[in-house]
Parts: C-alpha cells; structure tokens; sequence
C-alpha cells in the first residue's frame, strides 16, 4: 500500500530552495545523493531553477506525462493545506509534510492539521508527517529527510515519534556502520501511525529488526494485533518514554497526549510479543543483537574470559536477567582441560587466563560452540599486557559469522580495545561495551525466541446470560447511576460468577431477620453508592454469631460511618453468609484510554496492596494469558500453597479472569471494575465473590 | 391585593429561587404579580445607580417593570448602620411604605424577598418580620434542611415572629437525598403537630447547586484560552487535579460534569482530564498550557481556563460559587419550576395569602 511512498520514481520537493541551510535545500540535496533511478521535481513559484533541476510554480504545473509519485512538502504550515489541495488535484497519492508549526504549536496548528487531515481524506492521499525529519529507504536509495547523515543499508527498520531521536540515530549509526533498511521519522502522526509502519515493516523484505521510539500509540487494540502478527516473523524493540509521572508529564506537553499507564503498555508489549527496552542504548543495542546474530534455542549461556572478575560480573547479570550459567558436558571439560593451563578454569565461566592469545580463545570457544548444553556464548576481553586484541578480535568475527549459536561480546576497557572494536565494527558485529549489556542483549536474543516459538491462542468466548446483563446496564443507563457496588452482584451471576449468599435490609428489625435468614455468623456491610473504601469509615463488621451481635454492629456501624461521611446517601446494609478457609484475591479492570480493558489480579490484603503485586493483561484474554495472569505475581506461592498449605482452586481463579475479562469486553460501558476479595477456596471447591464495585459510563 | 414575605434563618436558602418560580407559576395563572426586595445587600451599579443583584435578576426573569428605587428602595450600606446605631432618623419607613404601593399598583400579588437571615435589619427596625407587620403581610418561611437542627432553627423563627398566625408555612428545602426518608416521614409530621405547616419538601438538585463555566470565568476573572463558545454548560462540582494521572483519571471519569482545577505545568492531568471529557479545565497562578495540549482541549470541546491566582485561591472561590450561584440563566428557572410544581402543595400556599390558584 506505500510501496510508492518508499520507492517512488518521481519526487516532488514543494518549498525547495537554493538557500543553502534552509530545509527545502537539505531536502533536495539528499534527494539528489539518492538513487539514479529517482528523478526530482522542484516546486517553487519564485525560481526556474535549483541546482540544474528545472523548477515549476506549482505541482499542477508539472508536465503531463510526469505522474508525481510522491510529494515532500516544506512550505510554511499555513500553506500547508493549499500545497495538499493542489497535490490532490494532481493526482499525488503519497506526501510526506516535514513544515512544523501543526498541532504540537497550539490551536491554530491543530486546526491546519484538521484542514491537512480532511484533505487527505477528500483525495485519498496517505500522509506522513506533520512536524518530522521525513523518510529513509536504504533499498530503493531515497532519502526524503533533511537528515545531515547519511544511512548505511542494512536490516534493521526504525522509526521515531522524536525527530532529533532520528538524528541522534543516524549520528550514532554513522559513526560504527550500522545499516537500516528503511528509517521513519513519524511527526505528528496526523494520518499515518506506527500501525501502519508495523505492517509495513513485517512485510519488508529488507526488513529483519524493527526498532520504534513511540511516546505513544494511537489505537492500542491494533496494535497489539500487528504486533501479535508481525512478532512471529521479525523481533520488535521498542522505547515508549513517558514511563514516570514527570516524564509522562512532558510526553502530555509536547503531544497534546496521554502518554498512559505504563503498566498497560507493559501488558500490551508483553501481550504483542514486543520487547521492551528502557533506554534508547538498550534499543540500539538490542536491535543490532537481531541484526546480526541467529537465535539461541535455549537460556544456558557460556561465558569465557581472560580476566576472573569480568566473567563473575557477567555471571552475575546472567543470573538477574534468569539466564542459566550452563553446565558443560564432561567431553567438553576435558578438551579444554587439553589445551588450557593448569590454572585456567574449565569450568563456567571459562578462564583462559590473562595471558591467553587468539590461539586459546579459539580453542575454547570451539569447545564450548560443540557442547549441546550451550545455547549462547559471552566473550570477553580484557586488555591485559600481553593480550592480542586484534587477533582475538579478527578470531572471533570469522567464529559469528559461521556460527549457529550467537556470541556476543565484550571488549571492555578503552584505547588499548579499539583496535578490536574497530575490527568488529568493519565485520557489522556489535561490541558490547560492559559484560551487563552484552548479557542483556543476550536476554533479548533468547527472549525473542520464546516469543518466535509461541503458540497462538485465540482468546476464550465464555458463556453469558448477555440479556440479564444487557437489561442490567440498561437499566444502570437510563437511572443515571454511575457507581455500583454490592447491589449490583447480581451482574457477576449472569456470568456465572459464584457471589456469596446475601441480602439486602434497610431497618434493624429487617436486618436481623435476614442474618437468621441466612445463618450465623454473618458479615454485615454498609450499602452507599458514595462509599467506596467501606472499611476506612467503619462499613463492615465480621464474623457476627447471633442477633445481638447484628443490632450492635447495625448501630455502632451507622454511627460510625455517619461520623466519617455525613454527607454519604446509606441506602442499607447487606448481611453476607460469613466465609473462611479460603484466600482473598482481587480482579479488576481499568478501562485504559489507549487499549481498552486492562485486567488486574492480585491477592488480597493490605500489605498486597502496598508491595504492588499485581499482574496486568489488556481483554479479552486467552487462557495461557490467564493462567501467567496469575502465576506471574510475586506471591503466588501463597496461594499454590507454600510449607505445606493446602493449594488453592486456581483453575476457579483462571475462570473468574476469563469471565470478567469476557463481561468487560461485553460492555464497554464499564469504566472500572473490581471484585475484591474473590474468595479462593482450597483447590476443587470454587471461589466466590464476595464485594464488587464498578462505574459505567453513563 | 395580596402579598407575601419570604423569609429564612439563613442565606443562600433559596428565598430568590422561590419568589422567582412562585412569582412565574402565579403569572402563568393569570396573576399580576408584583415583586420587591425592600433592602438590597448585593449591591450592584446597574446604569449609574445602585440597586440588588437579586431584585434585577428576578425582575428580568419575572418580565416587571417597576422602577429599581421602588424594587428596592433602601440599600444595606455601612452609612445605613451607622446612622442607626447613632440614631439617625432616615424615613426608612415611609420610604417603605412609598415603595411598596407603588410596586403593589394594579397587581394581584406581590411577593417580598427578605434580606439574609430571618433577624436581619433589627437595628434599623427593618427585620423580615417587622417588614411584613409594616406592610400587613403574611410570611412563608424557607428553610435550607442541611441537618436536622434546621427544625430547631424553624422553631427559634417562629419565636422570633412572635404571631404565630403570620406565618402560612415552611418550605423545607435542599434536603440531601440521605435525609429525605427521615424528613418526611418524622419532621414533617412534628410540625404538622405543632401547627405549622410544611408546604413540601424539596430535595437537593444537581442542576440548582451548579454553576456555570461562564459565571466560573466571571467569579475568577479568568481569560478563557480555548472553547469560548461552549461556557454555558453547567459544572456539578470541581477536582483538584494534584494527584498521580492513574488515579486522577479514574476520579474524573466518575463525575464527567466537573471542574478541573490544576496547575499550568501539569501537562499530564490536564491531558487526563481532557480526554476524560471534564467540563472546563481551570489552570492556576497564570502558566499557560503547551499548544499541544490547548490544541487537544479545543478538538474536545472543553474550555480551558487562566487564572492569575493560586490553587488555594481559586478553591476558596470555587467553593462559594458552587451551590450559591444566582439562578440567572432560564435552564436554572425551568428547573426551580418544575422542582416547585413536583413538590410543593401550591394551592396550599395559594389560599394562604388568600388566592385561589385552582390547580
């Protein structure tokens, strides 16, 4: 769909100029150093021509025969929408706007940029821009950007919310060589999004590695869709900045976005097969790990050193990112023991001592590249005197490039490993500039192929009274009423939710009768569409045995919580058959405003509550989504039973995720929903809801 | 020709909101209806003279065209007080009684707003009771029910009037909805018992304690930055945005018809609160917003406001703007209509003051 975007014939430079160091000169000239095969059309009304080329009026003035495939248009943004118009009359198909001053300006820009959009629209035109660096397609030779460096052909696809995140890119991948395929700066985003360079990129030949910095998505559901799709076929790394409140403060500032809930991205990430990295060095590094090396099958890693502490440093970061330190076959121990001296360890992480030439390295990497226990191999280098780094280093690259396991490594020091590092950097392989990073992109490596081998699960269809709910939100609808609470448990049933036995009493003569009704003891709970954190104003009491406990906790509770909340409407309280034996968990769901329902679950309790233990999932779920859904939290050994205790019904936990997630993606009235606690009863005997609160959006 | 006082232990009773939809209701049957607020003490300068804020906006509202100066003839002023406390004599009778027959002039009914609080004015002999004595009228008294010691307050007024037969009835009014079973199943009966009437009750109303964004800008002399066009829209309530963006969207989204009162660096709660779709952003202390984000508010329709003072300030303000705005606008009137024809028994109170409604 943009192959004439990425690989047009003709080119159009609307705003292009002779002034040297004005965009529309930067624009032509790298389009001038771009293929032979792209002819350039200046468009400028004041000039006949720029640099040799022939310059029109206007593109309507363009010859017949020429059929303009793409437009790069660097006229000032208030001409911006007349320059589209008469692209759209000429039959333009595809435009690149690099002129800033749109809606990132204020609301005059805003308002261009809606002018450019509906524009758009009317001629079927796809857009790239406003406000960006313009594009780079290394395979076809085009570079319509205003980028002062130059871009290596090579596989890795990137694209960017930040223009000056492009250059710093490009700046930095100039310097060492690294290539790209095709190189996106996204501007505004006013028409096309990340989305649609996703797709783009999955199909992309050229394409092996996609790289993104996003501060944010514009339709998370589809995103995660694509991604779902494109991450079985190609590793995607992305930065989403924005992650700490004053950072998604400034992500606000300068979108006019929310940069949203990092744990729903976490989720959706997590979800799309994305690996996530936290820094634009992690991307970078991440992405040349892709670009150059073959996926370990495995997480046993191999380290070998000359230099005992960097091998325990590497160790170390190999055990935080939970990659295994393998154990190597007894043949293996011996051939090095061959070759290796006396004081040299065999063992992993193998020490070949500060001394060792090219001649040992090889050897043991050879040994170690043959042990089947090994999925990876760490190198590292230290500059010790007698260390030949270019020997080693020119070793190890004709080793990566033969080699079906990935080696990664580490030159680590500064002058006296450039040598070696330059030699890498001629053979395209990466240098990992502390044994941490090495080992993280190791992680990378092995976690992309986790995610490559994944099996698909759709997400599960669970059964519903959906006319009961319908009816129930309906009615919630027409009354006004927003916020609910445990009158309406009634909707957990239309999903076959258990609910504990209740009943609702409004006068104390009503409320002990309902407790005998139900059978000691009994939980008694205050009912107010105002109160949401029932315990902070004294509105629940447990365990009550008989009546008399009932009418005292009636009144004491009354008085309570109209001491806390005088304003509070009570419309009564609901007496619950009293639960135990069981585990208290919660679910809930926010409804986030980039993915829709984002999936809670965590165990109960206050302490639970202040450690965060919580696991997120964007609805509706699988059941493995499900299942990691609760397994993934910290303290699950609490309830997979721990020193004996017996397991709690998990496979009940899963059902109630599955069912809820099903109920939210149902009604996407609901805004927020919570049943805390879920009672979990030990395995075989079901959960049971035992408080609910939700708000529709009404 | 008949008239009534509407009198309260308290201000910001609704003694305007029920003169006004009284007065409406009286004239939709035919009724000539006559209306003053003998002393002013929302002092405005309409035209080069001092008048009442109320008296003017009921007068409009109302369609009377009787000269301010009879409307209101005296003005609550610090000379007025200290002229009674040195005893000067100023006529405030006659000047009472002038005003009086003329607003009453070919008119079936008129109705007398009382100045706050039902004691007021005793200093210069013009409390609401002396008023009514001094122009033969009956009073009806409207109180705010915000807890039950309103009842004590309705009884302390009936002492105050002394005569009980000058008081037709009460009006138990803005009783929260938490109250309302009580209220009409307990403290109604106790007056009825006591020979006082109650009229109705009426409950708190959403619409009645809101204001609007464009009294808001008013209020704060605030410069509205984006959506000029979309201030006459009612705010329920506000939020100070000074939590984490998670936890403020979720406060927002449960109550879409607020305010939000933030800072103008809080790029973040701003945006939150826009795409929450609040009904106005107020920005304090005078820092304007990025353009990404005015040019956000502006695509959403909500209005974003500037104000020079502090957060503190600002809530102060808010706080004495929402539930004590004037009923300036018809949306607000309609209202008070229609919460007066539900609730309250306008025959009763009809043939009270001696007319007969028949509705």
């Amino acid at each position: 769909m943009l192959e004439k975007m990425f690989n047009p014939k003709w080119v159009a430079v609307i705003g292009a100029s002779r002034t040297e160091g004005k965009v529309g000169r930067a624009v032509l000239e790298n389009l001038m150093e771009s293929s032979n095969n792209i002819e350039i059309i200046p468009i400028n009304p004041k000039i006949d021509e720029i640099l040799g080329l022939k310059c029109y009026p206007s593109i309507l003035d363009v010859p017949d025969g020429i059929r303009v495939d793409l437009a790069v248009i660097v006229v000032p943004a208030k001409v911006v929408p007349g320059s589209i118009d008469e692209c759209g009359r000429a039959g333009v198909e595809n435009i690149i706007v690099i002129s800033a001053g749109f809606k990132e300006a204020g609301v005059e820009g805003a308002r261009l940029e809606r002018e450019c959009i509906s524009l758009c629209e009317k001629y079927d035109i796809k857009m790239i821009g406003p406000n960006c660096l313009g594009i780079i397609d290394t395979s076809s030779g085009l570079n319509a950007s205003f980028a002062a460096n130059k871009a290596y052909k090579g596989n890795i696809a990137m694209m960017s919310q930040s223009g000056a995140i492009c250059t710093v890119t490009l700046d930095w991948a100039e310097r060492i060589g690294v290539g790209f395929s095709k190189f996106i700066s996204l501007g505004n985003k006013a028409l096309l999004a990340e989305n649609d360079f996703l797709e783009l990129f999955g199909h992309d030949s050229s394409t092996y590695v996609i790289s993104a910095y996003l501060e944010g998505v514009k339709d998370g559901p589809e995103f995660i869709r694509i991604s779902q799709h494109v991450s079985r076929s190609k590793p995607i790394v992305i930065v989403k900045s924005g992650r700490s409140s004053v950072g998604s403060r400034a992500v606000s500032s300068h979108t006019g976005t929310l940069a949203g809930s990092d744990a729903a991205y976490n989720a959706a990430f997590k979800q799309g097969g994305i690996i996530r990295s936290d820094s634009l060095e992690e991307m970078l590094d991440y992405s040349r790990a892709f670009s150059v090396y073959p996926l370990p099958e495995g997480r046993n890693i191999a380290i070998i050193t000359n230099a005992g502490g960097l091998g325990i440093l590497a160790a170390d970061a190999c055990s935080n990112k939970s990659l295994s330190i393998a154990s190597f076959e007894e043949g293996t121990i011996e051939r090095l023991q061959e070759k290796l001296p006396a004081a040299a360890n065999v063992y992993n992480p193998v020490d070949v001592l500060g001394d060792a030439g090219a001649n040992l390295y090889q050897h043991a990497l050879d040994m170690v590249l043959d042990d089947i226990n090994v999925n990876g191999i760490i190198v590292l280098v230290s500059p010790q005197a007698m260390t030949d780094v270019p020997g080693i280093a020119e070793m190890i690259a004709s080793k990566i490039k033969t080699s079906s396991k990935p080696i990664l490594c580490n030159f680590a020091g500064g002058s006296r490993i450039a040598a070696g590092e330059e030699i890498l950097n001629v053979h395209g392989i990466p240098n990992y500039p502390s044994a941490e990073r090495a080992v993280a992109s190791m992680n990378a490596l092995c976690n992309y192929y986790s995610i490559k081998n994944r099996k698909q699960h759709e997400p599960v269809k669970m059964d519903s009274d959906s006319e009961f709910a319908h009816y129930f939100i309906e009615k919630a609808t027409s009354e006004g009423i927003r916020s609910h609470g445990l009158e309406s448990m009634d909707i957990l049933k239309a999903y076959d939710i258990p609910v504990v036995p209740s009943k609702i009493a409004k006068k104390l003569s009503d409320v002990i009768s309902s407790a005998e009704e139900i059978g000691y003891p009994v939980v008694m709970k205050i009912l107010s569409p105002d109160i949401s954190h029932k315990t902070d104003v004294g509105g629940i009491r447990l365990n009550l045995q008989h009546a008399d406990d009932v009418e005292r906790a009636y009144k004491s509770m009354m008085s309570d919580v109209k001491h806390y909340m005088p304003d509070a409407r009570i419309t009564g309280v609901q007496l619950q058959k009293m639960i135990d034996g069981g585990k208290e968990v919660i679910i809930g769901m926010d409804r986030d405003p980039q993915f829709g329902p984002l999936l809670m679950f965590g165990l109960g309790g206050t302490y639970v509550e202040f450690l965060k233990d919580v696991s997120f999932a964007v609805a509706p779920i699988s059941m493995p989504e499900a299942k990691k859904m609760v397994s993934s939290i910290k303290t699950y050994p609490m309830i997979a039973g721990v020193r004996g205790e017996a397991a709690s019904d998990i496979d009940s936990i899963v059902q109630t995720l599955l069912k809820v997630s099903q109920l939210v993606t149902d009604f996407p009235e609901i805004l927020e929903f919570e049943i805390n606690p879920l009672m979990v009863m030990p395995e075989g005997k079901g959960c049971v809801a035992m408080d609910i609160r939700f708000t529709l959006n009404v | 020709m008949t008239s009534i006082l509407i009198s309260s232990s308290e201000e910001f009773s609704g003694k305007s909101s029920i003169c006004m939809g009284l007065g409406k209701i009286f004239q939709e049957n035919g009724l000539k209806v006559g209306y003053m607020k003998p002393v002013g003490n929302l002092l405005i300068d309409v035209h080069g003279s001092l008048t009442d804020e109320d008296s003017v906006c009921i007068k409009q509202l109302l369609g009377i065209d009787d000269p301010d100066k009879y409307i209101t003839p005296i003005h609550l002023t610090d000379s007025l007080i200290d002229d009674a406390l040195k005893s000067v004599e100023k006529d405030l009778d006659e000047r009472l009684i002038e005003a009086f027959s003329a607003v009453s002039k070919d008119k079936d009914v008129v109705f007398i707003e009382g100045t706050g609080g039902i004691g007021g004015g005793s200093i210069y002999g013009l409390s609401d009771p002396e008023i009514a004595r001094k122009l033969n009228s009956k009073m009806l008294l409207v109180t705010r029910f915000d807890s039950i010691f309103a009842a004590d307050r309705i009884l302390c007024d009936l002492r105050i009037i002394g005569n009980d037969d000058m008081l037709t009835g009460v009006i138990l009014n803005e009783v929260p909805e938490n109250m309302l079973e009580r209220v009409s199943e307990l403290v109604v009966p106790f007056f009825e018992k006591r020979g006082i009437r109650v009229f109705g009750i009426i409950a708190e109303d959403i619409t009645l304690r809101s204001v609007f964004i464009s009294e808001i800008v008013e209020e704060l002399h605030a410069e509205v930055l984006v959506a000029q066009d979309k201030l006459e829209q009612l705010v329920e309530r506000y939020f100070v945005g000074a939590m984490e963006v998670g936890a403020a969207i979720k406060y927002f989204r449960r109550q879409p018809n607020s305010a939000v009162i933030t800072g103008g660096d809080r790029a973040d709660l701003q945006m939150a609160a826009i795409e929450s779709r609040v009904k106005c952003l107020i920005l304090t202390g005078n820092m304007r917003p990025s353009g990404a984000v005015l040019a956000s508010a502006e695509e959403a329709g909500i209005p974003v406001i500037l104000v020079r003072g502090d957060t503190m300030n600002t809530i102060e303000k808010m706080e004495h703007l929402i539930g004590h705005a004037n009923i300036k606008k018809e949306v607000k009137l309609e209202r008070v209509i229609e919460l007066i024809k539900n609730n309250l028994d306008l025959n009763a109170i009809s043939r009270s003051i001696g007319v007969d409604l028949n509705i």
